[in-house]
């Protein structure tokens, strides 16, 4: 058995509902309550769900940027919530992130020289002669002029915005990186563009990436696995091709109705699902998503499913899982 | 033959800018018929929703101005350089909907206030309790739950698809023979968005209302759109039946497009046929065919010539010079 890069254990992170002249705390947001995952060399494992399901604070808590309420992130097999700053800092060469708006996550008033040299500063690596080549070779491995080095982020288009946001990300040499929405606001043909540049730089860097998006389509492009979120709680497993072809929890095979297809003669008879996703501050008892799905049962309310092996490597958490199989 | 409900005829606009006029929309022409759904697609800038502005007579004074064409409503002359009777027309016979509910309702007026304003501008003669019924029954018609406990809420205790429904519901309050949908579900997870697009469905057959849909999103135009327009910067690239489009795309920005998307039923971690380069200022558009700089068959004549847009058979209209020859 190979050891996992990144291993997620039972990943809880709440925060606090205040309310009231004393801001006296009345109940919790439960964003993430038990999300476990594993992430490979060289794999890019794929987070899908709705806004507010809690993904963007999975990968903001993998990098400690958000303290876990409970929970293990081990990376590389240490437990990161044990390790002290100095250590933080030698690992936070190995783990980076992409953000969704290139124009909020890069420094407006420094040059793009300053944004690619500045890993290297806080680190304290190479001389400045070494930090500006390494810099423009940052820019020619995603594709862009070594000559724009000078100029500032306002002057590119989102498209190449982003593919500053990820010479900057590349640049300590990661083993992991979290893509949080890297490519929802962009347009198709330059979204395109970032795809390939990132299954590109993956192939060659043997990156391991966690892919975080709303965009099932997006998402199993890019992923070798792909975990559903739902409430807080990852809902179903499976490699790429597993999770398309048999989505066996009642929420991704709704999610995926609902994924306008391409062509307009397609015939899929669409459930769509009812309803909004509901508050994480007071989730659902039992199965969380039983208030929205059609095969729910009044077992649902009352029994929380746990996570059960369908095949090798496709887990879903549904109590009737197995009933559903043959509808 | 009926008469199209709107008639636009050699539609050109643009703004005036620190760096001189800039025109955003050149020579564009179309019609819809009433039930019908026109798609406008095309990436940002590309000039899809300063038409739909420009129709509206809503276009940003004093540096955005129409510079020639003509916009027929039911045959009569609704904007050209001055336009008397549009403020008739606007809102009763057409009306807007937005990408982003939340700033397009206003944040401090409860939703009933909002929609009680609609309908005493369309029916000043009716009495105050009837129009609260008659704001009941719009909630109602646009699936709204607990409509009456809805009137009073104020737009941010609403979801994001609540809020679309509330603002679809003001749209409709004139019975409008035509409705503008800019981006409407764009801002929305796609379980909420597969429910708006029904209810824009079910609304225009029990109405027989007239669309105009804006999006960037194929999948979304495959699933509600009877014909497209395809815009590349500012110009129309190809014009067709939607059926036609997806089977046969004419031109190369159609076909590029349809290509860069990820499909669902597609291998995973391949590249994708990204359209290279990026979409061209509009200030400093090439000579030529705006797309010549981006195209793989591009060729002198292209760069030199803007190819008219010509009859590719059935209604099918592409602005290509090389399009016989791509099959």
């Amino acid at each position: 058995m190979k050891i996992p890069i990144l291993e997620v254990r039972e990943l809880r992170r709440y925060f606090p509902v205040r309310t009231g002249v004393f801001l006296k705390k009345s109940g919790d947001v439960r964003a993430v309550d038990g999300v476990s995952l594993k992430v490979h060399r060289g794999e890019t494992v794929g987070l899908v769900g709705e806004s507010g399901c809690g993904k963007s604070t999975v990968g903001k808590t993998i990098l400690n940027l958000l303290k876990p309420t409970s929970g293990q992130v081990i990376f590389e097999g240490k437990d990161l919530s044990t390790i002290g700053r100095a250590q933080w800092r030698l690992l936070r060469r190995k783990i980076q992130i992409i953000f969704q708006d290139p124009m909020e996550s890069l420094n407006s008033r420094h040059t793009v020289g300053e944004i690619l040299e500045e890993p290297f500063i806080i680190h304290k690596l190479g001389s400045p002669m070494q930090r500006r080549a390494w810099a423009q070779e940052l820019l020619k491995k995603v594709g862009l002029n070594a000559s724009s080095i000078g100029r500032f982020p306002h002057e590119f288009s989102g498209g190449q915005r982003q593919r500053i946001g990820i010479a900057r990300a590349i640049a300590l040499q990661p083993k992991l990186i979290v893509c949080d929405e890297a490519v929802s606001a962009l347009d198709v043909s330059v979204q395109a563009q970032i795809i390939n540049l990132l299954l590109e730089l993956q192939r060659k860097m043997e990156l391991s990436l966690l892919f975080i998006a709303h965009d099932l389509s997006v998402v199993r492009h890019l992923s070798d696995r792909v975990a559903v979120m739902y409430l807080g709680q990852i809902v179903e497993e499976a490699s790429s091709d597993e999770i398309y072809q048999n989505p066996t929890h009642p929420y991704t095979r709704a999610l995926i109705a609902a994924i306008p297809v391409p062509s307009p003669k397609n015939t899929r008879d669409r459930a769509i699902l009812e309803g909004d996703v509901p508050s994480p501050i007071n989730p659902p008892s039992g199965c969380r998503f039983h208030t929205r799905c059609a095969y729910s049962r009044p077992d649902c309310q009352r029994k929380i499913p746990k996570m059960e092996e369908v095949k090798g490597n496709h887990h879903v958490s549904c109590l009737r899982w197995r009933e559903l199989l043959h509808l | 033959m009926t008469e199209p409900v709107l008639k636009v005829e050699e539609l050109s606009c643009g703004f005036n800018t620190e760096d001189g006029y800039v025109r955003v929309v050149e020579r564009l022409s179309f019609d819809i018929d009433a039930g019908k759904t026109l798609g406008l697609v095309g990436e940002s800038g590309c000039g899809k929703t300063v038409t739909a502005l420009a129709i509206m007579g809503l276009l940003p004074k004093p540096s955005g101005h129409i510079e020639g064409g003509t916009v027929f409503f039911r045959g009569n002359v609704l904007s050209n350089t001055s336009a008397p009777n549009l403020k008739e027309v606007r809102g009763r016979n057409i009306s807007m909907i937005f990408q982003e509910p939340m700033t397009a309702l206003n944040p401090v007026h409860p939703i009933g206030k909002q929609l009680v304003e609609a309908i005493d501008l369309y029916e000043p003669e009716i009495h105050q309790t009837d129009q609260r019924i008659r704001a009941l029954e719009l909630l109602t018609k646009v699936g709204i739950p607990e409509p009456a406990q809805r009137l009073k809420e104020y737009p941010h205790q609403l979801s994001g698809g609540m809020r679309q429904r509330v603002l679809i519901s003001i749209a409709i309050a004139g019975n409008p023979d035509l409705l503008v949908a800019d981006e409407p579900t764009t801002a929305l997870d796609v379980t909420v968005q597969a429910q708006i697009l029904e209810l824009l469905r079910n609304l225009q057959t029990n109405y027989g209302m007239a669309m105009i849909f804006i999006t960037h999103d194929l999948g979304v135009v495959a699933e509600i759109c009877d014909e497209v327009l395809v815009m590349y910067a500012g110009r129309t690239a190809e014009r067709a039946n939607v059926t036609k489009l997806f089977e046969v795309p004419r031109h190369p920005y159609s076909q590029g497009l349809m290509a860069s998307i990820p499909r669902l039923d597609a291998p995973c971690k391949v590249p994708l046929p990204a359209i290279e380069g990026i979409v061209p200022a509009l200030g400093n558009l090439p000579s030529g065919c705006s797309f010549s700089n981006r195209c793989l068959y591009s060729d002198n004549k292209c760069k030199k010539e803007n190819p008219p847009l010509m009859d590719a058979g059935s209604g099918h209209q592409v602005a290509c010079h090389h399009w016989q020859s791509l099959g």
